[in-house]
């Protein structure tokens, strides 16, 4: 198909090497489990009774696993990736209290998943009590290791530059729904699966998540105006 | 496909599973408009997804796990020393309740419930004279008696049993006892004087008065006491009052 001049070819959002996610695990829209699939519910099966039967090194070993994980999904619950990180840290502290309730006949990455998302939710409350007598923005000191890695405060202001820029007027459900699908690709069955709500929500969320972040460009469209009538 | 269309299907669409041979991209293949919207859209979804994909946690795992571990341990010692402490806390109240309130509130006296009311018939003593009689017995908390105003001769009691019955004790012997002043007339009262006054002329060698006709009403001593000597007027002063 030939392309007019100003048309830009799409590309794929999410790579080969994004599509499979950090454990490796497919993205298959398939029910059934693939060989990989089980060999790594195996393994995080056998990390986590390790961990939970007091073995340190399994629990470091699970957190080196998934912590990338954790941090992503962390990220669409905070304001900017330096909350992210003490989501992260929650996550994980409870994550070694819990691990003796965690049955195996699950993906492990799905109730790290249901984790994350409550102790985020339990950190924005408190965050809000405490709002009251905490410092202001400005005030609060800068992370030692932004002074060693400039780098790394670049990207990190860039991330929270992205999540204001498309998230900040959204609702929790929709944002949610909208990163797991759209940003990190996940299938709304998938979505469903770790948020705890039925495919048709998560339709309607992402329906909705959509029209939000997209209206804006779209209003710069000459025909808009039309089709909002 | 119309821009219109194209619009409502970028508007709510996924941009990531947008087909090259879609209607929407072949529209855009013919629409500058449509087609450099769709890739800003692309774009800004696409640069969005990739700044937070890709962007590393901070935080060393292997320190992570560490704090991890340390802060579930010291987390947990909390919740062992907080409920140790609410525990004591439990006990020392129950102690302190046991040993230092109760017997206190105990001592204090009685409690409403346990104070008894009893209507005492009174024949000799006015409900004054025994309301300052039983006074000094009907102390404990509570406790009270009632005086009627109608001209009933009794006295109402509300207090512990024991002081009831001390009360009761103590007005039925003022009611018994013959030499009570309630039991005294006036006349009697008259008589027992002229009496002792004899008695003390007799050891004086000076002629008694006991033989003397003692007058039954005030009236007719009116008189006599005109003839006695000045103490004797003097000792029936205090009869006076009882006239009326």
């Amino acid at each position: 198909m030939a392309l007019r001049s100003g048309a830009v070819p799409m590309q794929p959002y999410i790579s080969l090497a994004m599509s499979l996610n950090r454990f490796g695990k497919s993205r298959d829209r398939g029910t059934t489990l693939s060989y990989r699939d089980r060999t790594a519910y195996a393994l995080d099966a056998q990390l986590a009774s390790l961990a939970s039967a007091g073995d340190d090194s399994a629990f470091t070993t699970l957190v080196t696993r998934f912590q990338p994980a954790v941090f992503r999904w962390a990220l669409m619950f905070a304001a900017d990736p330096d909350e992210a990180e003490d989501i992260t840290q929650e996550v994980f502290v409870r994550t070694y209290r819990e691990l003796g309730q965690y049955r195996s006949d699950g993906p492990l990455d799905a109730w790290l998943y249901r984790i994350t998302r409550r102790a985020a939710t339990q950190m924005r409350r408190t965050r809000k009590r405490r709002g009251r007598l905490a410092l202001s923005p400005g005030a609060q000191p800068l992370r030692d290791v932004y002074t060693t890695d400039p780098g790394g405060r670049v990207d990190r202001e860039r991330a929270a530059s992205v999540i204001r820029e498309l998230f900040a007027e959204l609702p929790r459900r929709q944002r949610e729904i909208f990163d797991l699908v759209d940003l990190q690709g996940f299938s709304p069955a998938e979505a469903a699966e770790r948020t705890g709500m039925k495919p048709v929500s998560v339709r309607a969320n992402l329906f909705k998540a959509r029209k939000a972040i997209r209206e804006s460009l779209l209003a710069t469209h000459p025909s808009y105006s039309e089709l909002s009538r | 496909m119309t821009c219109e269309e194209c619009l409502s299907e970028l508007a709510t669409g996924s941009l990531r599973e947008m087909a090259a041979d879609s209607a929407v991209m072949q529209h855009c293949a013919t629409c500058p408009d449509c087609s450099r919207l769709t890739t800003l859209l692309r774009d800004r979804e696409y640069n969005a997804a990739n700044v937070l994909n890709n962007l590393p946690p901070m935080s060393n795992p292997i320190t992570l796990a560490e704090t991890a571990v340390s802060t579930a341990h010291r987390r947990r010692v909390g919740r062992i020393v907080v409920m140790l402490s609410g525990a004591a806390l439990v006990v020392t109240i129950w102690f302190t309740a046991a040993t230092l309130i109760l017997p206190t509130m105990r001592s204090n006296g009685p409690t409403m419930s346990t104070l008894l009311t009893e209507t005492i018939p009174l024949s000799c003593l006015s409900p004054q004279q025994a309301a300052d009689i039983i006074n000094p017995y009907v102390r404990s908390r509570g406790s009270t008696y009632y005086v009627p105003t109608s001209g009933i001769s009794a006295i109402t009691v509300r207090s512990t049993a024991a002081e009831l019955a001390k009360s009761r004790d103590v007005i039925r012997k003022f009611e018994n006892d013959p030499a009570a002043a309630c039991r005294n007339t006036p006349a009697d009262m008259l008589r027992k004087l002229s009496k002792d006054l004899s008695d003390a002329q007799i050891g004086n060698g000076q002629p008694g008065l006991a033989s003397t006709k003692v007058p039954t009403t005030p009236e007719r001593a009116e008189p006599k006491e005109q003839t006695e000597p000045k103490e004797r007027t003097e000792r029936k002063e205090p009869a006076e009052p009882k006239k009326q």
